[in-house]
């Protein structure tokens, strides 16, 4: 009988022991690879809404830099509004090559007008604009025309009709963008004259009209000179212009980064704190195991097994255990992260994307070599200990 | 293989009791017609119809925890992991849930009826392959331990 059988037989052997050291297992591997899918996941989030958001510096109204990150981040729709004229003063300062202003809009909560309750609307300015404009050139090979819209991947045309309705106003889905696991991916972008289109039919169509502030704007989006500082740029700005507050692009989300940080450091401090109750339950079992077995593995040294052999036969033991828990565990986290990612996101207040294929194979391998080593290291002492006990006084107890 | 009828009994709790609570209708929506009456969304008959699974699935698990015959174990594993495709199907394909990604049937409901018809699909697979190896005597020892 070969090292691998002989340990499947006293796995099936001992049901409860085995049970216990693969829930261990599982718990191990799944906690390991929750922490890295939501940590890795949340900032890829924050990184992709970022270069979505395109710009080196959004100019937001003094005061609203939280409400905008929270809106570009978690969908929830917020209004703002400061003069247009600071594009004019915006586009005048030093080391700014563009800048483009953007309108920031809500559809109506749960009214029949709107087909999506609380969605999220940026409207764009064509002419100016150096976010979305290059990307619809690359999907669609042209610009948005009146009445035509672009969402995030999260929008549909809910089945049975042939737009969204917003405000009354039927607008027509051109193209998706890519996920961010943000906000970004439950928002509409629409040009200002359709913002506009929509306000003027929402008098008659909707059941509260849709409200855009003549001569104002919600954010500026700036872009500054290559090879200029944009730190230098935004301090500038926020010294000459006096009521709006320059957010540069590292800077952005930085309240939902330390929540981040909050939260890495909890999960790190439970994981670990898992991995040590673990060892110490699992060292536990397998001494426990190792005490009843005396007499069987004196009687397989008597017959001429090696203490090599039986050293391994017990380290195969939990290695295999420590396999299959890590797979189990890998297999249920992977379906309920996919499947709960709303409620988390939800729950945490911080979004999240499940991470690309290579990078999923990695946080796996990830999570069942911390399983292993964790199994491997609890039973190795009960089995060095047993292996090299006398066999005549091991079968005589 | 007492532990698939224990895992069956959770799971079937989770099936037949979560979509009370997580349901549309439970926080109160509904869809209100032109003429003013209400009437209930979709998700709402999802949850009524959830016990029609969660109560076989209960008594499956019983009588896996209970049996004493090996003979009865891959029905009762095989019965688990079609009432599994159930669970999975109620939200999805046989009735569905709203279609806003943002209502709570969407976010709790549809994924724990998922998550729970997927582990009980897994259970009932892994139970069917047990039990089969244990007729054939494979893991003999491990069946009586157990």
């Amino acid at each position: 009988m070969n090292l691998i059988r002989l340990a499947l037989r006293n796995i099936a052997g001992n049901s409860f022991r085995s049970f216990v050291v693969l829930l261990c297992a599982l718990l191990i591997s799944s906690m390991a690879l929750t922490t890295g899918m939501i940590l890795f996941g949340a900032d890829n989030s924050l990184q992709l809404a970022m270069e979505r958001l395109g710009a080196d510096i959004i100019i937001v109204p003094e005061g609203a830099a939280d409400r905008i990150e929270s809106a570009l981040l978690m969908g929830r729709p917020t209004q703002s509004w400061m003069s247009a004229s600071v594009v004019e003063r915006v586009a005048a300062a030093m080391d700014v090559q563009a800048v483009s202003p953007q309108l920031y809009l809500a559809t109506l909560s749960n009214a029949s007008c709107c087909t999506v309750s609380d969605m999220f609307l940026i409207a764009y300015d064509p002419k100016t604009d150096f976010v979305v404009t290059p990307w619809l050139e690359k999907t669609i090979g042209g610009e948005l025309r009146l009445g035509e819209v672009v969402g995030g991947t999260d929008v549909f045309v809910p089945a049975g009709e042939e737009g969204i309705k917003l405000y009354g106003y039927a607008v027509a889905l051109k193209a998706k963008m890519e996920p961010t696991g943000t906000g970004l991916d439950r928002s509409l972008f629409l040009t200002i004259e359709t913002a506009r289109e929509i306000a003027r039919v929402s008098r008659t169509k909707a059941e509260k009209p849709l409200e855009i502030p003549q001569n104002s704007v919600s954010a500026v989006m700036v872009k500054v000179r290559p090879g200029c500082n944009p730190r230098a740029v935004a301090l500038n700005i926020s010294v000459h212009i006096k009521g709006v507050t320059p957010i540069l692009s590292p800077d952005m989300f930085q309240s939902q980064r330390k929540e981040l940080a909050g939260l890495r450091n909890g999960v790190v401090m439970t994981l670990m704190l898992t991995l040590v109750l673990s060892v110490l339950l699992i060292g536990l079992v397998f001494s426990m195991a190792a005490n009843e077995r005396r007499r069987e593995l004196g009687v397989l040294r008597a017959l001429g097994a090696t203490r090599s052999f039986v050293f391994r036969v017990l380290l195969s033991e939990a290695g295999l255990l420590a396999l299959y828990g890590g797979v189990a565990g890998a297999a249920l986290t992977i379906l309920a992260v996919v499947l709960f990612r709303k409620l988390i996101i939800a729950t945490l207040g911080i979004p999240f994307l499940i991470p690309a294929l290579p990078m999923l194979a990695g946080l796996i391998l990830g999570g069942l070599a911390c399983s292993l080593l964790t199994v491997m290291l609890a039973a190795m002492l009960p089995a060095y200990r047993i292996s090299h006990e006398d066999p005549s006084l091991a079968m005589r107890e | 293989m007492k532990a698939i009828g224990i895992i069956f009994g959770m799971l079937a709790l989770a099936i037949g009791v979560v979509p009370q609570f997580t349901n549309c209708s439970a926080q109160g929506h509904a869809i209100e017609l032109p003429d003013g009456r209400t009437i209930p969304m979709k998700c709402h008959w999802t949850a009524m119809a959830a016990p029609a699974v969660a109560v076989p699935l209960l008594i499956v698990g019983g009588l896996m925890f209970f049996s004493r015959r090996r003979e009865t174990l891959p029905a009762l594993s095989l019965l688990g992991a079609v009432l599994g495709i159930f669970a999975i199907l109620l939200p999805t394909y046989l009735i569905g849930v709203c279609a806003s990604d943002e209502m709570l049937c969407n976010i709790e409901m549809k994924p724990t009826m998922i998550f729970s018809g997927a582990v009980t699909l897994g259970a009932g697979l892994a139970g069917l392959v047990l039990a089969g190896k244990t007729r054939s005597g494979r893991f003999t020892d491990a069946a009586e331990s157990d």
